[in-house]
């Protein structure tokens, strides 16, 4: 297409959708040049996907850190029988380790295991809270990744690299879809403490800037600089407003440049969102039978650990909303020391809020149209770590990271219920049946939203980048 | 214009470009239709490149059915391509084919029916192939002829002139002389005029005048500071590691390199040697080796669990991917795992580039196997923050050179009778009833009381065994809690050792969990089992780069002692016995005083990183896969065998590689250097992929006017200044940027440059500007990182970094330019981010620039806008004058132009119900023309 005819193609995006040779990348392409919100509004992206669409949002609970599949949902007995030995040779050989050597011993899991519900979902005693929601869950046992540190861990996690610069899910989502509100960012990250990539794995790596996620932070000032300075009233905002957008119609009058009419809706819009988000963002509004059920005792609980409950349900109250993509990080999971004091303590902050999202998401029929997703950047070792890889010194029993398998769940947006899926071997340590890689985990997340992840495509140095690189297989064994 | 013969044998290559192009430029927007006119490289490589390249292109590995389609033999052989029978030929077949099997491309969108008639008219035109645009040599195109032959002010003119009237438009009147000086000023300084500048211009806006505007600009120094920009992009310079603690690290001498070197227009050709190979000139000076800060600004993945060579490896290929981006516009890093699909480039020629950065020393290393941190070694550049520290660096070695000597002296007074030993402070004797609470160690082992005692005092010593490592290197320690002790007046540390060990050792005392210093010795030269008295200065203990700080020695609370190498131990215990400090006599304490100049000295001076060459360096492999734990067969250095040829002169290494970059011959380094330059003073690029030149890339909207531009930057001697100079002073740039509905209808992003550039000003401008205009601007050139106020309580949480408090600048570097703010990867200053400054995690070749709410809710909640604000606001009241000429100076003094009188207005309008001077500047600050050069 000769570019004088795309810019034309900009104004007029219904015709662009319409000349039929056009997938997705064109639906992403026409939002590229358009910067007119009115023209995106006009536009539901749900009439280009690939496919009708499971799940409209996605809510993505990282635990940051990487759990211990041995001791939460993938079940090892015979690591009883090997607890103290090295494990065979074999298995260790050629592997990369993070700190452990491939001779050190292995150690059992102390808790008990259960099947949850009618469908038996088996997880650790750990889980009380999660274990009445077993039915709504798929647990997926045989996850792989390729990293075995935190950054490039959550990297191709969200990115499918393990090195900075690629966009992440949450961007390659609001850019395929869009958002459902335009007052809030289609991709929304919340968390309690900074995963160790820091913002690149929140970024839009190449793809414009727009679809990077936005961080609702904690506090008073949920959004940066949302609120008016000290001794601005609300009316005084207003009247700067009024006067901003005016002179800036006067400087359209003169210049015709649409990018002056798209500051002059973003005035209108960031003058909205300094009341919709503090609203947005306030518990006050919930009923406190809601606030019990995500273990807070009032709105404003701020007892330690109540920052993911907050986020639970702030997550749910930005979906009802119409944000697509909402990125939940919860801190604390790299057990390398004293794992069975820590690993239990990790488990308690998180676990009743997440059976209170499933179900409140489910009571006001969200479930069915969100993805919620559980997991790490990978998995743990069935081998013991007992020291301090800074130090040198000795600490009480951990576990070191591990790459070759880790257990992920999946709840809601069209995946199925009560389902165990994917093997791994009496160790806990490798796959034996129905891997699921990284980048297959992405292709099905996207398939779910109603995207071929491989037609979702933006053009980069000459190069069509996807999500899922030149890999990832839609696992259609896990949806409904 | 006729088609068909344009491929007649006799004409030149170049005449025949040129006429496709002129085709192109007519029925631009009428080539959809049923006329089935072509380019080449626009019309038929592209819908090659894109649909079958992939599968039937240069990559062998990848290439299905044997055929491959960028070959015009290969294609003909194959029977794919019929030469003038398109109905005979398999590649027409294919696309047009019902068949779902035997349709191409088998995923992805189908050929368009107008494709498949460009490729059809092409194949009945007897398929002639060309040499990607971009290969050819660029030449001093003819200028075309044009019918408005008053406009042109340049050279320049007549290529842009030629598509405008082409296309049926009129150039736009030449913008008001306030709007044109602002437009300069932001172009070539980055920073707006004064009020009195406008006025004098106003005066006398003549092109003699306009011409000397432009002189002085570019004299300017703030001329680097606004064009450095762009450059710290495309190098990724930051100053953090990022990934896992995005540790904070010193290349700002590198940045200030940059700015000077812009500053001196210095030319290309010489900014690309010495920022590649600085350290291979002969007898490079210090500037040359921190300008090879380019190549070290690569981010660094230190965590835990990655390898030195995995880091080695990761680093080395983004020099590679930057290098192509960067000189070339080229994807070299395609071919990091096979054959680029798109572009003549092998694995092989891939590892051959990336041989040049492998002759490198090492320049990362850890503390041992399985240990954490890893940190930077390789060259480093000593730098001084400032004139001021440069000169207090003498006085200080000054200082320390008569320490010396009184030392001396001290010596020959003392003459044979000696010093007296100051008095001690025992530490440890083991005597205790329970000596060694907290004992820690990182091997199984097993710590006991002997009754030995080297020194004949007490009657204890403590011993420490351990299993001897046979199979992973390893180290082996034993550290001891002390209660927290002041040795701030001892002069050295004394202890008995016995082992069994021969290695090096490491003495380190600690306060509390982080802070370090260590003493090495090694037991090498000792007699292995018998006592022996170690003596360490505290002069002569180091902080270890994992330490964020040295250690305070008025508080020492555990000391450690551990054996560490390379090899596995075959020793099994070390005893040890009595620490004691001793204070200091009077010589002790000038070494002491000595050893405190010389902490002064070091904090005054900063370790910026640079290259190195290592003498015999590292082979070379093909990694299969682009798997560095998986070698193929060796490679020696080379350059890409589709480009010009490397002179065999030239030495095998990046000094090498950075001529063969600049050669006169290279067909791409120019065009990709003036394009970018073009970019910025436009806001698009001719072409408008300044990263890829390739196959893939976007073909160039003026390819006459881009090769024009190049042959006249080589010619003027790779001046950017002088480049910079054409542009400004040519009648394209000097248009008015407002347009009618029909010109921004037909032409919305501005291709034909038929009116002036209109485009939002970048994070670090917007701020330069804002502060510019309310007069709190520090005009201060370098130096060290600043830290302007951003919220509270960002960096607080970063795992495990180093640094987590952020050090708010106080004074004249909380106003600095934005180039000078800390770029911390992981973290970035948040209201840069939302105006869409890059993480600078790999190299950037061109920014978004967005338009969203956080933009204004930056400009108008941002507590250092508010500042800017109240700080206009006081100038505003103070001025003289009735509220309406107050309002028009602060206009002006904002926007450099005059309001109109609806403005006027809307502003009087809006002080008489707030009478606030606060609401009127905060108003100007952020209106869309204040953020945006019109």
């Amino acid at each position: 297409m000769n570019n004088l005819n795309a810019g034309r193609d900009r104004l007029n995006r219904r015709g662009l959708l319409r000349q039929g040779t056009l997938g997705i990348g064109a639906l992403a392409l026409s939002q590229l040049l358009s910067r007119d919100l009115q023209a995106r509004d006009a536009e539901p992206a749900v009439a280009e996907l690939h496919h009708p669409p499971r799940a409209k949002h996605v809510i993505f609970l990282h635990m940051v850190g990487g759990p211990s599949q041995m001791d939460t949902f993938d079940p090892k007995p015979a690591l009883d029988q090997w607890h103290g030995q090295a494990l065979p040779r074999d298995l260790t050989e050629g592997q990369k380790f993070a700190f452990v050597t491939p001779e050190a011993r292995v150690i059992k899991s102390p808790y008990k295991f259960e099947p949850r519900g009618q469908s038996g979902v088996v997880m650790s005693e750990l889980f009380p809270h999660l274990a009445t929601v077993a039915d709504e869950l798929t647990v997926i046992r045989s996850m792989k990744t390729n990293e075995i540190n935190h950054a490039s861990g959550e990297l191709f996690l969200h990115s499918g690299h393990g090195r900075m610069g690629r966009p992440t899910f949450g961007a390659w989502t609001s850019y395929g879809l869009g958002t459902e509100n335009e007052n809030l960012p289609a991709y929304v990250v919340l968390k309690d403490g900074l995963p160790v990539a820091g913002a690149p794995i929140w970024g839009s790596g190449f793809l414009p800037s727009n679809h990077q996620g936005v961080e609702f932070r904690g506090g008073k000032t949920p959004i940066h600089f949302l609120n008016n300075p000290e001794g601005t009233s609300f009316e005084e905002r207003r009247s700067v407003v009024d006067a901003i957008n005016e002179l800036n119609g006067q400087a359209y009058q003169h210049y015709r440049d649409p990018e002056i009419e798209t500051r002059i809706s973003q005035y209108e819009l960031a003058f909205r969102m300094q009341s919709s988000v503090p609203d947005l963002v306030d518990l006050n509004s919930e009923p406190e039978y809601i606030l019990r059920q995500y273990g807070l005792s009032n709105a404003q609980d701020a007892s330690s650990g109540s920052s993911f409950a907050r986020n639970c349900l702030l997550a749910r109250r930005l979906v009802e909303e119409g944000v697509r993509f909402v990125q939940v990080f919860a801190k604390g999971w790299d057990h390398h020391a004293d794992i069975y004091t820590a690993l239990p303590r990790s488990v308690r902050k998180v676990d009743r809020a997440c059976a209170a999202l499933i179900q409140d998401l489910k009571q006001r029929d969200l479930l069915d149209d969100t993805l919620v997703i559980w997991g790490g950047e990978f998995g743990r070792t069935p081998m013991v770590q007992e020291h301090n890889a800074g130090t040198g010194e000795l600490t009480a029993p951990g576990r070191d990271h591990h790459k070759e398998c880790f257990s992920i769940w999946m709840a809601g947006g069209g995946v199925k219920r009560g389902l165990t899926y994917g093997t791994t071997d009496e160790f806990g340590f490798g796959v034996v049946e129905n891997p699921v890689h990284v980048h297959d985990f992405h292709a099905t997340c996207l398939h779910l939203l109603g995207i071929d992840h491989e037609l979702l495509t933006h053009r980069h140095q000459g190069r069509d980048y996807r999500l899922t690189d030149v890999h990832g297989h839609v696992v259609h064994d896990i949806i409904s | 214009m006729c088609k068909r013969d344009i491929h007649g044998r006799g004409m030149s290559s170049l005449m025949r470009r040129v006429v496709f192009c002129a085709t192109f430029l007519v029925t631009g927007s009428a080539f959809a239709q049923t006329s089935v006119e072509y380019d080449y490289n626009r019309d038929i490589r592209s819908v090659l490149s894109g649909k079958c390249f992939q599968c039937h292109g240069p990559d062998a590995a990848a290439r299905a059915a044997d055929l491959r389609l960028d070959d015009r033999n290969e294609a003909i052989d194959y029977g794919a391509i019929v030469p003038s029978e398109p109905d005979q030929s398999e590649l027409i077949f294919r696309v047009t084919t019902d068949d779902p099997d035997l349709r191409m491309p088998p995923k992805g969108d189908p050929l368009s029916a107008e494709q498949i008639a460009t490729l059809k008219a092409w194949i009945r035109d007897g398929a002639p192939y060309q040499a990607h645009w971009s290969y050819q040599p660029p030449q001093r195109p003819a200028q075309p002829t044009v019918q408005a032959q008053s406009w042109p002010a340049g050279e320049l003119d007549y290529f842009v002139l030629d598509r405008i009237e082409q296309a049926g438009f009129k150039p736009a009147p030449k913008a008001k002389p306030a709007v044109l000086l602002r437009r300069l000023y932001l172009d070539l300084i980055g920073l707006p005029p004064s009020v009195e500048d406008v006025r004098a211009f106003k005066a006398d806006p003549s092109p003699e005048n306009y011409e000397a505007q432009i002189d002085r600009l570019l004299r300017s120094k703030h001329f680097g500071e606004k064009w450095a920009a762009g450059w710290l992009d495309l190098a990724r310079y930051a100053d953090s590691n990022g990934y896992q603690h995005d540790d904070l690290r010193t290349m700002w001498p590198y940045r200030d390199w940059v700015i000077e070197a812009l500053n001196d227009d210095m030319p290309f050709d010489q900014f690309t040697i010495e920022q590649l190979a600085g350290d291979l000139l002969p007898n490079p000076t210090r500037s040359q080796l921190i300008a090879t800060g380019f190549n070290r600004n690569v981010p660094t993945n230190f965590a835990g669990g990655s390898k030195v060579d995995e880091v080695r490896a990761n680093v080395l290929h983004d020099r590679v991917a930057t290098t192509g981006a960067v000189w070339l516009g080229l994807t070299l890093e395609c071919a990091q795992c096979h054959d680029h699909k798109f572009d003549e480039i092998s694995q092989k020629e891939y590892y051959q580039f990336y041989a040049y950065f492998n002759k490198a020393i090492p320049e990362f290393a850890q503390r041992g196997e399985g240990m954490f941190r890893k940190h930077f070694i390789g060259r480093e550049v000593m730098v001084y923050a400032s004139e001021a520290d440069r000169q207090k660096g003498a006085e200080l070695t000054r200082e320390i050179e008569l320490e010396e000597e009184r030392i001396a002296v001290l010596a020959e007074l003392a003459g044979a009778a000696g010093e007296k030993p100051g008095p001690e402070v025992t530490l440890l004797d083991f005597e205790e009833p329970n000596p060694f609470k907290q004992h820690k160690a990182t091997r199984a082992v097993t710590t006991s009381l002997v009754e030995e005692n080297p020194s004949g005092e007490g009657k204890y010593a403590v011993r420490v065994e351990a299993e001897a490592v046979t199979e992973t290197k390893g180290f082996f320690g034993t550290g001891y809690s002390i209660p927290v002790t002041n040795l701030e007046n001892s002069s050295e540390l004394t202890f008995w050792i016995k082992t069994d060990i021969s290695s090096r050792f490491n003495l380190q005392v600690h306060n509390g969990r982080r802070e370090a210093s260590v003493y090495e010795f090694s037991t090498i030269d000792l007699v292995p089992e018998q006592w022996t008295k170690i003596t360490a200065p505290l002069a002569d203990f180091v902080k270890p780069k994992w330490s964020p700080r040295a250690v305070d020695w008025k508080r020492i609370q555990k000391i450690q002692i551990t054996a560490h190498g390379s090899s596995p131990y075959d020793g099994k215990y070390i005893a040890l016995d009595n620490f004691v400090g001793v204070a200091s006599s009077e010589r002790a304490k000038r070494i002491a005083r000595i050893a405190q100049l010389r902490v002064e000295l070091a904090a005054l001076q900063t370790p910026s990183m640079a290259m190195m060459d290592d003498e015999s360096p590292l082979q070379t492999h093909i990694m299969l896969r682009g798997d560095y734990t998986s070698p193929g067969d060796p490679v020696q250095v080379g350059v890409l065998g589709s480009m010009h040829p490397l002179d065999p002169k030239l030495p095998g290494n990046r000094l090498g590689l950075a001529k063969w970059l600049v050669d006169d011959a290279n067909p791409l380094t120019p065009r990709v250097v003036v394009n970018r330059i073009w970019s910025e003073v436009f806001g698009r690029g001719i072409v408008s992929t300044p990263e890829d030149f390739g196959m893939q890339g976007e073909a160039p909207s003026h390819p006459r006017l881009l090769d024009w531009l190049a042959v006249q930057f080589v010619e003027q001697g790779w001046s950017t200044k002088r480049l910079l100079k054409v542009i400004v002073l040519s009648s394209t740039y000097q248009q008015s940027s407002s347009a009618s509905d029909e010109k921004i209808e037909r032409d919305p992003r501005n291709e034909l440059y038929a009116r002036g550039p209109r485009f939002r000003l970048s994070a670090e401008l917007i701020r330069d500007n804002l502060l510019a205009v309310s007069g709190l601007l520090s005009d201060k050139i370098g130096g060290p990182l600043v830290y302007p106020v951003q919220p509270e309580g960002v960096w607080k949480e970063i795992p495990g970094a180093d640094v987590n408090r952020y050090p708010t600048s106080e004074g004249e570097d909380r106003y600095r330019r934005g180039v000078y703010t800390v770029w911390r990867r992981g973290n970035p200053y948040p209201s840069m981010v939302n105006f869409d400054a890059p993480e600078r995690t790999v190299c950037t070749t061109k920014r978004d620039r967005s338009n969203s709410p956080l933009q204004a809710l930056t400009l108008l909640n941002d507590p250092v806008y508010v500042e800017v604000a109240t700080e206009l606001a006081k100038k505003i009241e103070h001025w003289t004058g009735s509220d309406r000429e107050k309002i028009t100076r602060a206009f002006r003094t904002v926007l450099s132009r005059k309001p109109n009188e609806r403005e006027l207005e809307i502003l009087m309008t809006l002080l008489k119900e707030r009478s606030s001077w606060f609401v009127i500047a905060q108003t100007l600050l952020n209106l869309d023309e204040t953020i945006t050069k019109s």
